[in-house]
């Protein structure tokens, strides 16, 4: 039989595991745990579980490990990651794309090699729970720290993890030419169309009418534009590049978003090109709903607008000779 | 030997700053302290260019030199700016070729080249500047011939390597020019 | 070793060569813009890394990233690219990264002009970024010396982890002069240390960063800093007097290239008899207070000090602060290209005798 564990130190009580399980397995209980959240528990009997994983993907808390019907365990923290718990918000999927990264480096064996660079926004402190070498750089200019490291240290992974307000507002240069050199750095873009760190103001990317503190009134795009597609902007330059938006909204996304940064890797790793990949995001905090109604929002306002799939890739080539996966 | 500083001016691609670093060149390597300080920005392009050369037996102070000991003027606006600022007793060699103005400074040695025909006769017109330098060296002695054209043979290399020779045929031709006319031009202050 | 005739921006470029530092990043501005251009054509025969960022900004975000995996690395600039960097260098500062940087000044301020200037010693020694962090600044009055103090910067940078600056006006970097290189071919990288990022494969993971959240915590980071800011201010002020200070008249203080402009000066008014002396600060910071307080002490009782700039005045504070009240200041400055010329430094030394 399989089965779920859940680290209660670590839950937030967000809720998205209960939303994930197909089979509905899970629920709030009535504790709260240390850290004061109302923490999650199973419900189902043993032998309903098939330890299909959906429910720890959805974690963005490492708070759940899970088992299949062998006792195989079928999903582990990764050893890309610390074991130190975040400061996000309940719900927050900067937990969920730190883990795919992760395990991504993990799975491709480049953690050793890998130098992370942390932004100016939520993500500030993302040096603490990457388990490799970091930069934390200014606000908008990872890009060219990237460009620097990976220039001096060609056989390292080099990597930036970047939000909207920095990368498509004050680090908008940065990632254009980033790109344009086709600097070979993958770019992690988070985009949860709203400047989560300083309290919720628009971001480049808010939706049409979308409410923050800086748009009380929504969007106004006669004013203020549309929000920008970085993809789209991206891919309109000639340098090749493998550019990709996944959504870490819900599991199955999530499980294909990991296969677009897995992809963007490789493809460093590989001595190929800049790699970048766009992550449709959530901020119930900013937006004001609940964890899993932020969820409901990215598919139901932004995947229209920013649609996902891989927006351009490399042509392909044959293998260097020697090249490793 | 006293210092010479020496201002080469004219149009931005007369030459001016290349005759310059030949001198330059020459003084180093006759064992001559030297600095070479050009004017720079958006003027280089198409408006007046100018060196300054120092050239001493010791290390050089300042090299921004407000009264030079010598100039080598290309053209009119070059003569008009800098001609009174030149110390008494100085050098000036006029490209006559462009100036028909006088320099009006009595208390200097006025040599009048026609660089561009003798260029032009040497072998090519666009070697005005070689023709400047010979005269000046010439008239001057600050540095010997022979040693500018080792010089000149050294600064172009490789494909440029051709030009050597209309080059030391105009700097050749310069020296007989500023020779000449430096017989006829005050000769008390040659004495001196 | 030879002499060889060079323009002072391609000198800085090959001397950095010279030190070990194969990996330039910058953006083009007048007047140092000989500087990558010698580079992108000498760094491929030396197996180094040359990238034309898109801004002064990313340039020394490239800095910050490369520095930060332990290589020597140069960036260099004029006046209002350094103004864009203020933040990146900041930032290097926190994270005690060596790397070195040239500022070719030209007159300011906003766009001001391409003539040189030394209108940014205060951004050079109090101003760019925030925060409590100091630079190390030279000040080279000649091409020979601009290539020196390439090669003490790298020592100093990597020595300290502290970024430097060397700080030249425009006609250092325009003007050709004879210089003699200390070293042949490309010099020793940067040696092994323990804060590089390189990847952490067999060993601890390392963290290059400046953010810290508790108050404790950045107080004591403040200190640190402040102590081996201290270290440098003790150990590599670097000063040059000139012409007999003992019991001099009057006591000229000039740096870089207006400092050449006022020895030019003294040569004249010692051939009448008049005794002047100049002091010229090397290091810009750390200052060389002792040295020169040392230098004023000797004069004759009531000569002045009169302190020469291609400015309105700048580093005059720091020779108001050296003598401390013990000196009448005199002051001589033209800005926004002009350059005070011998004669008129010379009528001005006369003038207050």
């Amino acid at each position: 039989m399989g089965y779920i564990r859940i680290e209660r130190a670590v839950c937030k009580g967000c809720g998205r595991c209960i939303v994930a399980c197909p089979k509905d397995l899970i629920e709030f209980s009535d504790e709260l745990n240390e850290r004061g959240y109302q923490v999650v528990t199973y419900k189902g009997s043993p032998e309903e579980c098939g330890g299909c994983t959906l429910c720890a993907v959805a974690c963005p808390d490492l708070g759940i490990e899970t088992w299949n019907n062998r006792g195989k365990q079928t999903f582990e923290t990764t050893t890309g990651l610390t074991e130190k718990m975040t400061h996000y918000c309940p719900g927050c999927t900067h937990g969920v794309v730190h883990r795919v990264v992760g395990e991504v480096l993990s799975e491709l064996g480049l953690v050793g090699r890998t130098i992370g660079v942390a932004p100016v926004g939520c993500s500030v402190l993302a040096y603490e729970y990457f388990n490799f070498d970091m930069f934390e750089a200014a606000h908008g200019r990872a890009p060219a720290v990237a460009t620097g490291a990976k220039r001096a240290r060609p056989n390292t992974i080099v990597f930036t993890y970047q939000g909207d307000g920095d990368l498509a507002s004050i680090g908008g240069n940065e990632i254009l030419h980033a790109a344009n050199r086709g600097e070979k750095i993958t770019v992690i873009f988070i985009n949860n169309a709203i400047y989560g760190m300083t309290g919720g103001q628009m971001a480049p990317t808010t939706m049409p009418g979308q409410k923050t503190s800086t748009s009380p009134f929504g969007r106004d795009t006669e004013d203020t534009g549309m929000p920008i597609k970085v993809c789209e902007l991206l891919a309109a330059l000639q340098t090749p590049a493998y550019i990709a938006r996944g959504s870490a909204h819900d599991s199955k996304h999530t499980v294909r978003l990991k296969k677009m940064i897995k992809t963007a890797f490789q493809h460093q790793a590989e001595g190929r090109c800049f790699s970048f990949v766009e992550v449709l995001s959530t901020c119930p905090t900013n937006w004001g709903v609940s964890p899993n109604e932020a969820s409901d929002w990215v598919a139901d306002a932004m995947m229209d607008y920013f649609p996902l799939g891989i927006i351009k890739e490399p042509a392909k080539e044959p293998k260097p000779a020697g090249a490793k996966a | 030997m006293e210092a010479t500083n020496v201002l080469m001016a004219g149009f931005g691609g007369q030459g001016m700053l290349l005759a310059g670093k030949i001198l330059a060149h020459a003084a180093m390597a006759e064992g001559k302290e030297v600095s070479w300080l050009p004017s720079y920005g958006p003027e280089m392009r198409g408006g007046t260019a100018n060196v300054t050369v120092c050239i001493a037996d010791r290390p050089i102070a300042s090299p921004l030199i407000t009264t030079p000991t010598s100039l080598l003027v290309m053209n009119l606006p070059s003569l008009e700016k800098f001609a009174p600022t030149v110390g008494a007793g100085g050098l000036i060699v006029v490209n006559s070729s462009l100036v028909h103005r006088d320099p009006k400074r009595e208390d200097c040695r006025v040599i009048k080249v026609d660089a561009r025909n003798v260029a032009s006769l040497a072998g090519t017109e666009r070697a005005a500047n070689f023709v400047m330098l010979g005269a000046y060296v010439a008239a001057s002695g600050v540095v010997a011939p022979e040693t500018v054209e080792g010089e000149i043979a050294a600064e172009f290399t490789g494909p440029k390597a051709r030009h050597v020779p209309a080059n030391v045929a105009a700097f050749r031709a310069g020296l007989d020019a500023g020779r000449v006319d430096a017989e006829n031009a005050a000769p008390q202050e040659q004495d001196a | 070793m030879t002499k060889v005739l060079m323009k002072g921006n391609e000198a800085l470029g090959e001397a950095a060569i010279r030190a070990g530092c194969v990996h330039f990043f910058g953006y083009p501005i007048t007047p140092q813009t000989e500087v990558p251009e010698y580079l992108v054509k000498r760094l491929p025969e030396v197996g180094g890394v040359f990238v034309q960022a898109e801004s002064e900004i990313a340039s020394i975000n490239m800095i910050y990233g490369a520095a930060g995996t332990g290589v020597k690395c140069l960036t260099s600039s004029s006046s209002p690219g350094i103004s864009l960097m203020a933040e990146g260098l900041s930032y290097i500062a926190a994270c005690e990264l060596p790397c070195v940087l040239i500022n070719i000044m030209r007159a300011g301020p906003g766009l001001g002009g391409i003539l040189p200037a030394q209108s940014d010693y205060h951004q050079a020694t109090r101003g760019h970024g925030h925060g409590d962090y100091q630079l190390i600044v030279l000040a080279p009055a000649s091409v020979q010396e601009a290539v020196d103090l390439m090669m003490l910067a790298f020592d100093l940078s990597e020595r300290y982890r502290n970024p430097v600056m060397v700080c030249a006006d425009g006609m250092i970097g325009q003007m050709m002069e004879p210089v003699e290189f200390p070293t042949e071919g490309a010099g020793e990288p940067m040696a092994e240390n323990e804060w590089a990022l390189t990847g952490c494969e067999g060993r601890e993971r390392r963290i290059v960063n400046s953010l810290y959240l508790s108050p404790e915590d950045l107080n004591e980071h403040n200190k640190k800093l402040k102590a081996k800011y201290d270290l440098i201010a003790e150990k590599e002020t670097r000063h040059e007097v000139y012409g007999e200070h003992e019991g001099a008249d009057i006591l000229v203080v000039a740096f870089g290239t207006m400092a050449r402009i006022v020895k030019s000066a003294i040569d004249d008014l010692q051939s009448e008899g008049v005794k002047v002396a100049l002091f010229r600060p090397i290091t810009l910071k750390p200052w060389p207070y002792k040295a020169g307080r040392a230098t004023m002490d000797a004069l004759a009782p009531d000569a002045p000090v009169l302190t020469v700039e291609m400015s309105m005045g700048q580093m005059i504070d720091d020779v108001r602060l050296c003598a401390d009240g013990s000196r009448r200041h005199e002051f001589l400055g033209e800005a926004g290209g002009v350059v005070p010329s011998p004669e008129e430094v010379a009528a001005k030394i006369k003038s207050l005798l």
